[in-house]
């Protein structure tokens, strides 16, 4: 029998620990007492060693008394809101919108430290039940509000067959050392065309989390947009699973980091049936000492012949200590497929520069003219004006904040 | 007698350890345009770089007076300004940033550095479409990607535009006739020649006599290892067209 070596641990899980004990969730505890946070040696987490970075854990949130202002404000959106894990009363909802309440996280079990504490601290779940097609973008505001707090929030989402959506999560709150951990489940019927976005907003010195898992039915189509754009620390974990003949996913993000930062948009999809397809379209900007990771991984089943699946991670280095880091994994048991992965990495390029320059435009506005053209590729597919300009004025303002 | 727009004393300049251009002379008074012709490598798209103010290269000698003042010490983008608009052979394609924007942008931040104040939507939206007009571009070619997926009968064409647009003082126009069927020459050299103006030089840089056929130069000039060697009229192209490059290389050594 092997020896397991007991791991020393620190003060964030020391704190995580008895937690979890006083949720009651014991067995998660008795992993994190085990094993400790996930280090660079646990493949997933390679590059965002979370028993490294994440130092302290914040008391279980309370609910809040206040709100801070919207971090982003989408005209004619209807809007939801989840306060430290509390979810807020609603205005009437929108045709199509059934809105409820579950106990309980969302997320399918799965070996996963983040899924694990979602599962064990989030109390309650926000359900929406779109019966047909809804007009209006739904925004869901998650909030970390008041004193440092360690919020745990759950979402799920089903999309009837046919219906469409365009849903937006938007996580924000006041300035304290928060650490989020949020969930969204998602699942699309036959043919139903969703959009989801979520933009993290979160304040420097909150450490953000988030795992979206969806199941996208025959003939379903799915686009994704994730936004990292605040939080000191963030990842956020994607969990397509292309369940039915036809079904497509563009999963897509941006990983946007200063110095200081550290973001990473982790995918681990799954093509599960025949004739699935699936193009995921990741790009990252960093500045400083800042630190962008992607990492992608394709799983595709033994009978799932004909997926057609392509992972691509673009990088920007807008200074020479910028790191990014890209990781794709193709993991393919059918022999009938069409899979493939791409990475690169580079500064502005110089001839555009001399280029737009040479037009009379001063040197920081072409720099900021080119990194909005990098990324463009992503916000321009959302089709809902008010939306994408709002995309665009999250990308312009961390342009400008530098 | 009048400053004139351009003036190039003994310029001197070199890629990393390699001299290109060995004292370049040249001076082209306001309202005059003038033609360098020369073989591949001889330096002419260099000039046309040096003088834009790209980075690569280093000045080592000379001067370039533009209205009477040096501008070697200024950047890109304050060259434009001063009124130094370059016509690229290659125009670059920048994904993402529709033209019209890119138009917007780049006369704005004349405007707004020469303290004047910004165009109006309107404003702009009726400059381009006159200008734009003359050029065949229509605004479905303007709402796309800065010269992404153009021909190359479409990129120059937008050059040419920009041109218009932007006003120059001096406009250098290198290879402007590179990759242009016969119709789009006529089209672009129309759109050069309708910016002709007493105020105003040019500096068409072409290896071919074509091009001066549509946009008539005052003076031609002849550009072998990095200098001009010979100066005359417009028949000094036609003689060039003849008997080619290799006389000249013999004046030069």
């Amino acid at each position: 029998m092997r020896q397991t070596m007991p791991v020393r641990l620190g003060a964030a899980e020391d704190t995580l620990i008895a937690q979890l004990k006083s949720v009651g969730a014991d067995a998660t505890a008795e992993r994190i007492t085990v094993a400790g946070l996930p280090t660079r040696r646990v493949e997933s987490y390679h590059y965002t060693d979370l028993k490294t970075l994440l130092r302290a854990i914040p008391p279980l949130a309370q609910a809040a008394n206040e709100a801070s202002a919207p971090a982003l404000r989408v005209p004619g959106a209807y809007q939801l809101m989840i306060a430290n894990g509390v979810i807020q009363s609603a205005s009437t909802a929108p045709a199509g919108v059934i809105v409820g309440k579950a106990a309980g996280g969302v997320l399918t079990t799965r070996d996963d430290v983040l899924v694990h504490l979602n599962g064990a601290f989030a109390k309650e779940s926000l359900t929406l039940t779109l019966e047909s097609s809804v007009d209006p973008v739904i925004q869901i505001d998650r909030r970390s509000e008041g004193e440092a707090a360690h919020v745990a929030d759950s979402l799920k989402v089903f999309v009837a067959d046919g219906a469409s959506a365009v849903i937006l999560e938007t996580f924000s709150g006041s300035n304290a050392a928060h650490v989020g951990n949020h969930a969204t489940y998602m699942a699309l019927g036959k043919n139903a065309v969703v959009t989801h976005i979520t933009v993290d907003l979160s304040p420097r010195a909150a450490a953000h989390f988030a795992s979206n898992e969806y199941h996208i039915g025959e003939g379903a189509k799915l686009r994704t947009l994730v936004i990292h754009a605040g939080a000191g620390l963030s990842r956020t974990q994607l969990f397509p699973r292309y369940e039915g003949a036809g079904a497509h996913g563009d999963i897509t993000g941006l990983n946007l980091v200063v110095d200081g930062q550290h973001a990473d948009i982790t995918m681990d999809a799954s093509h599960a049936v025949p004739h699935t397809s699936s193009q995921p379209l990741f790009k990252s900007v960093a500045r400083g000492r800042g630190k962008a990771v992607v990492q992608g991984k394709l799983v595709v089943a033994r009978d799932a012949q004909k997926t057609d699946a392509k992972f691509m991670h673009q990088g920007l280095m807008l200074s020479d200590e910028a790191e990014i880091l890209s990781k794709p994994e193709l993991e393919i048991y059918a022999d009938d497929v069409v899979c493939g992965h791409g990475s690169t990495c580079g500064k502005l390029d110089e001839d555009s520069m001399f280029y737009l320059t040479s037009r009379g435009i001063p040197k920081e506005q072409a720099e900021t003219m080119l990194v909005r053209g990098f990324i463009e590729e992503l916000v321009d597919p959302i089709e809902d004006e008010a939306l994408a300009e709002a995309l665009h004025g999250i990308v312009d303002g961390w342009l400008l904040g530098k | 007698m009048t400053t004139p727009i351009l003036e190039i004393r003994n310029l001197h300049a070199r890629i990393e350890e390699r001299e290109i251009l060995k004292g370049v002379n040249l001076t082209i008074p306001a309202g005059q345009v003038h033609a360098i012709m020369g073989r591949n490598g001889s330096g002419k798209s260099t000039l046309s770089y040096v003088l834009a103010g790209k980075e690569d290269y280093e000045i080592t000698e000379g001067e370039i007076l533009l209205n009477g003042e040096n501008i070697l010490e200024m950047d890109p983008a304050e060259r434009a300004v001063a009124g130094i608009f370059l016509a690229f052979q290659y125009p670059i394609e920048i994904p993402g940033v529709a033209t019209m924007t890119f138009l917007k942008a780049a006369m704005n931040a004349q405007r707004k550095a020469r303290g004047e104040s910004e165009l109006s939507t309107p404003d702009f939206m009726r400059a381009v479409k006159e200008a734009g007009a003359q050029l065949n571009i229509d605004s479905d070619m303007l709402k796309r990607p800065l010269n992404v997926g153009f021909s190359g009968g479409e990129k120059k064409r937008a050059e040419i535009l920009q041109m218009a647009l932007l006003k120059p003082a001096l406009c250098v126009l290198d290879e402007t006739d590179s990759g242009l069927d016969i119709d789009a020459l006529q089209v672009v050299s129309k759109g050069v020649n309708a910016l002709r103006d007493a105020n105003r030089s040019m500096l068409v840089i072409t290896h071919y006599q074509r091009l001066l056929n549509h946009i008539v130069p005052d003076v031609v000039h002849v550009f072998s290892d990095g200098r001009i060697v010979e100066s005359g009229d417009k028949d000094l192209a036609l003689q060039l067209e003849a008997k080619g490059y290799a006389d000249f290389d013999a004046t030069a050594a």
